[in-house]
């Protein structure tokens, strides 16, 4: 074997996964189609996840957080396992309120993210329908999404610390506290966003920026849009043709 | 080195102690700065560990917060220490393979220097929370830069040597080398340049984040070990290879199947279908090479056992080249389809990343630790009894972690793939055997110990000055590795 041949044969080896599996997948997937409503739907135009909250930059704290080592954020296909059967994972089942808006994973899901966090293990549960989940449990409890999950990172074990009558954070967990998010400060000084937490007479724990911003993306993660239908292409359980009723 | 002297072959005795003399330097500090970031790596790695199963631990600590840690770990053990090890047994090898002296050690200890504090800078970034966010790769985008640049001025002086040698055999370890070489700054630029500056879909910045991943350890951390391999088994036995041909082939299957791994932790993810099931499949036929590397390299030194029992060298190479065997079988296993529901996000990814780390790139490092160390300091190792604590220590340690990972993550990924069990029930099952990865962590730290303080005093200049190398029995007879193997003591004071 020459030199020449064996710079060759690297070349040759790695150039071409190097192209067919990096760049050619890399520029097709900047232009993606998305999908359009199909006729007869009573809806026009295309399907667009909506979702409103700090993504790009919740996004990035949801990553330098490492909250991916043990969630993941990808419902897949039934070929690839069984997670659009898991209860609210992939959205929520029909019901009187709502129709069947379970599908799986799109691209588009990760609008305004710089990486997609699909995760590397599942420690603790799937949360690409986070958002929804918390909306459909806090129903009628008064508290908001956001408050909920700022009290889970601070303490997601902790009834101990919570005043009386806080509770709706499940005594089991194995999701470490994110304390480092939140500043001690004085009572005075809290203005009304300190957690209902016993500490010290005169001192309060409020969210940090990083801890507002982290919330706001997670209460973000919702995989339906409640109320609006998904295209048949999506949908995992597509409505059955009117004249079947 | 001015001596000369009539036989070729106290010559040749006589220019590889001029080329372990050039290169003692950066070598060392090489081989003990990977050392000591080893040693960090698994105290984080059983802090991650122990966080799996009990969420409390350290808790006080931001700095230690689960997922953190898990980055900081992984960061520091591949690129504190099996970075390292790898340039110091790269630059050593191509040094003696091309019979060349190096020639640029102010440069490559600098830059030793920087990639240092460039591990440091990124470390301190991750663990306050401020690292890059993209999984696999969570040093922030200016550390990549930094230790890029380090790269080039650290290992471009070995092509230099190979380009400058004397025409003559190229040694299979020098494929290996050379592919190494070439294919690291190739994986590393194309990911720097897709994940952190093009704008493109969030979902193929993560599939290629996942591929630096892959081809990393396939093509250069692997690569640097079986090079050391395949110069470490047929010099301390004094048997050539066993096969050539087979050795073009396991190198040239590994090149072919190695690019095209990685993106097999994205199945079902939305990018085209085709890429991880390529993943897959490289990782399915990565037993390929794993079996024709086990095949040349065992029956090298089949015949021999007396040998690789006693030389620590081949020892550890001996066994980090079984475990790539083991490693191409796990991976046949856990990347078929129907176990890749199972696997893909559970704790057996984990089991397989640190079989390949630890069990096959570093056991194989350590070889060529043990072989090295006593020629460029003239000194040989103080104790057997560390060394061989050191083995089966690591041994037992690695074998545990993947036991119980492996296992742990089927059934966790069982359970999470059982929709008539609620998800609790898998989290229940995974942390029992989470119990026995933080144990593991802890057997690998007393075997580091006891590697790390060898290696200091090595360091130290307080190695045996003796000309029999220290084997692994109780008493120190002659030498099997014969003239080679010998430490050369010519030159030393005189020359």
């Amino acid at each position: 074997m020459t030199f020449k041949a064996f710079i060759f044969g690297l070349l040759a080896t790695f150039g071409l996964p190097w192209l067919v599996a990096i760049v050619i997948p890399y520029s097709a997937m900047r232009s993606l189609e998305p999908v359009k409503f199909e006729e007869g739907s009573g809806v026009e135009g295309v399907y667009i996840p909506k979702r409103d909250g700090r993504v790009t930059e919740g996004s990035k704290i949801y990553g330098q957080q490492g909250c991916a080592t043990c969630h993941t954020q990808l419902i897949r296909p039934t070929y690839a396992g069984n997670d659009v059967h898991r209860d609210e994972w992939a959205g929520l089942r029909k019901s009187a309120d709502n129709p069947d808006t379970r599908r799986e994973t799109l691209a588009m899901d990760f609008e305004g993210e710089d990486i997609a966090h699909i995760g590397m293990s599942r420690v603790g549960p799937d949360l690409s329908n986070l958002g929804r989940r918390l909306d459909q449990h806090l129903a009628g409890t008064g508290l908001s999404p956001e408050d909920w999950l700022l009290r889970h990172l601070y303490n997601p074990r902790g009834i101990k610390n919570y005043r009386k009558g806080t509770t709706a954070i499940p005594k089991r967990s194995s999701c470490p506290s994110k304390a480092g998010l939140f500043n001690e400060t004085s009572s005075a000084g809290a203005k009304g966003n300190a957690l209902p937490v016993e500490i010290r007479d005169g001192r309060a724990i409020v969210p940090g920026d990083k801890a507002r911003i982290l919330v706001s993306y997670l209460a973000s993660l919702k995989k339906d849009t409640l109320g609006q239908p998904l295209p048949a292409a999506l949908n995992y359980n597509p409505q059955a043709p009117a004249e079947e009723k | 080195m001015a001596e000369t002297t009539s036989t070729a072959d106290s010559n040749g005795v006589a220019l590889r102690s001029s080329i372990d003399r050039s290169l003692r330097h950066p070598v060392m500090f090489f081989f003990t700065s990977g050392a000591a970031w080893l040693a960090v790596a698994i105290v984080l790695g059983l802090v991650a560990s122990a966080k799996k199963h009990a969420p409390e631990f350290m808790n006080w600590c931001s700095w230690l917060d689960a997922g953190i840690v898990d980055a900081a770990h992984m960061s520091a053990l591949v690129y504190g220490w099996g970075a390292q090890a790898a340039f110091g047994m790269i630059i050593w090898l191509m040094a003696r393979l091309s019979r060349k002296e190096c020639t640029n050690v102010g440069t490559i200890l600098w830059a030793g220097h920087i990639w240092n504090l460039a591990v440091l800078g990124g470390l301190i970034c991750i663990m306050s929370g401020n690292g890059s966010g993209v999984p696999w790769m969570e040093f922030p985008g200016g550390i990549w830069i930094i230790l890029l640049l380090c790269y080039f001025a650290i290992t471009i002086w070995s092509l230099v040597q190979f380009q400058v040698r004397d025409a003559g055999h190229v040694y299979v370890s020098q494929w290996y080398l050379l592919g190494a070489l070439l294919w690291f700054p190739w994986v590393c630029i194309t990911a720097l340049l897709f994940v952190f500056v093009f704008d493109g879909n969030a979902v193929m910045a993560t599939g290629i984040a996942a591929w630096f991943k892959g081809t990393t350890f396939l093509l250069f951390f692997l690569p640097t070990a079986l090079a050391s391999a395949y110069y470490l088994a047929p010099k301390v036995t004094g048997r050539p290879v066993y096969s050539y041909n087979l050795a073009l082939f396991g190198f040239w299957a590994l090149a072919f199947l190695g690019p095209w791994s990685g993106m097999q932790k994205l199945v079902g993810a939305p990018i085209p279908q085709f890429l991880p099931y390529a993943g897959a499949a490289a990782m399915v036929l990565i037993l390929i090479p794993a079996m024709s590397v086990g095949v040349n390299i065992l029956k090298t030194v089949a015949g021999y056992g007396e040998v690789v029992a006693e030389s620590p060298s081949l020892r550890f190479t001996a066994s980090g080249v079984v475990l790539f065997v083991v490693y191409g079988f796990l991976s046949l296993t856990l990347h078929l389809v129907p176990s890749m529901k199972m696997t893909q996000f559970s704790y057996s990814g984990y089991g397989l990343d640190i079989l390949g780390f630890y069990g096959v790139f570093s056991l194989c490092a350590f070889g060529a630790i043990y072989f090295i160390v006593p020629r460029i300091t003239r000194r040989e190792w103080l104790s057997h009894r560390f060394i061989k604590w050191h083995f089966f220590l690591s041994l037992y340690g690695v074998a545990s972690i993947v036991i119980c990972a492996v296992i742990g993550g089927m059934t966790q990924g069982q359970g999470i793939e059982d929709i008539s069990q609620p998800f609790g029930t898998m989290a229940e099952r995974a942390s029992q055997y989470g119990w026995g990865v933080t144990l593991a962590w802890g057997f690998l730290l007393v075997a580091n110990l006891f590697f790390c303080l060898h290696l200091l005093l090595m360091w130290a200049r307080l190695g045996r000055r003796s000309s029999h190398p220290t084997l692994l029995k109780a008493h120190h007879a002659e030498s099997p590795h014969g003239p080679e193997g010998e430490v050369d003591n010519i030159g030393s004071v005189s020359a």
